[in-house]
């Protein structure tokens, strides 16, 4: 355990010396601001542009605040699942090219705690950054819109960031066999493409998959209460990510050994 | 001068501040960093007038291995 705190900590350090801890909360809010906020200055811009002639009146239909956040969402899910690959395409990929996994692994360290240090100060980033995304979506969108519980929002976040949680998992493991940064976040990116792909063709079958979540806390939303397919998603997410983690200490001792 | 008096500055501040967070986070990093992933002289413009992608840009592709 003690083992495990400070492979955690030399994690949460090196995040924080690449100022991740303050770009990757920053960028995320501005994912999560940047629709209501287009959103209510429409009227504006439209004026503002060139081609409307005069006495023309735009009737714009104000978004719900369902709306508003599931367009925050989806920007999440694309936009900020890149910049999580991106961000962390390098975190055993690059040790490895420099040498500081040696250096680490010198020591009898196991490579489950190593794995799962990696992988849960990644997922300690993303919480605190989908966090501070929704509370200043929450923060603007009653000040702009409509009052929305602050309760629903914490809801959102918990499930959608299970879906993170999967996405996490993915790059560490990922990370343990591809020869370079870039290669892992091409392999992550791909990978999350072709599954929300497959799941939005397949929606009948692909019910449970992780892909599905944003579509089932829509779902939710519209019709305040917990639909049950979002419990059985959420369940599959978790098996899912264990599996992932598993099969990167699988993919470390067998690196390890050749 | 209407538009830019209807435009709710409260609003839009916050904004403005993230914005400048994020590229004096990353001039910072930049100037202390020996060897960032390409020359320096290029990654400046690139953060301070890239908006919000270029503070990001510097901080995925630019900082190199350390």
């Amino acid at each position: 355990m003690m083992q495990w705190m400070t492979l955690f900590q030399k994690e949460v350090v090196e995040n924080w010396r690449n100022f991740k801890w303050v770009w990757v909360p920053l960028v995320f809010i501005l994912i999560a601001i940047m629709d209501p906020l287009t959103m209510y200055y429409m009227p504006v811009l439209l004026e503002s542009g060139a081609g409307v002639p005069d006495g023309a009146i735009f009737e714009m239909p104000t978004p719900s605040t369902t709306e508003l956040l599931m367009m925050s969402l989806s920007q999440l899910n694309t936009i900020g699942i890149v910049v999580v690959a991106l961000m962390a395409m390098g975190t055993i990929a690059n040790e490895r090219k420099s040498g500081v996994l040696e250096l680490t692994l010198v020591k009898p360290i196991s490579y489950s705690k190593y794995i799962t240090a990696k992988w849960l100060s990644l997922v300690c980033l993303i919480a605190v950054s989908l966090f501070a995304a929704l509370s200043v979506h929450w923060y603007y969108v009653n000040l702009l819109f409509d009052t929305i519980s602050y309760t629903e929002i914490l809801l959102v976040g918990l499930f959608f960031g299970s879906w993170f949680l999967f996405v996490a998992a993915l790059i560490i493991l990922y990370n343990t066999f591809a020869p370079s940064a870039g290669v892992v976040a091409a392999l992550s990116i791909g990978t999350i493409i072709v599954l929300s792909v497959a799941t939005s063709t397949f929606s009948k079958y692909l019910t449970w998959s992780p892909a599905n979540i944003p579509e089932l806390i829509q779902e939710m939303l519209y019709t305040s209460s917990i639909p049950f397919d979002l419990m059985m998603a959420l369940g599959v997410t978790w098996i899912l990510t264990v599996a992932c983690l598993w099969v990167s200490v699988i993919c470390m001792e067998r690196k390890e050994v050749s | 001068m209407s538009l830019f008096a209807s435009i709710n500055w409260a609003v839009i501040a916050p904004l403005v501040v993230i914005q400048f967070i994020l590229m004096a986070v990353a001039l910072i990093d930049l100037l202390r960093n020996e060897q960032p992933n390409g020359p320096k002289w290029m990654w400046i413009p690139i953060v301070i007038f890239g908006q919000i992608l270029g503070p990001v840009a510097y901080f995925i592709f630019g900082k190199g291995d350390e």
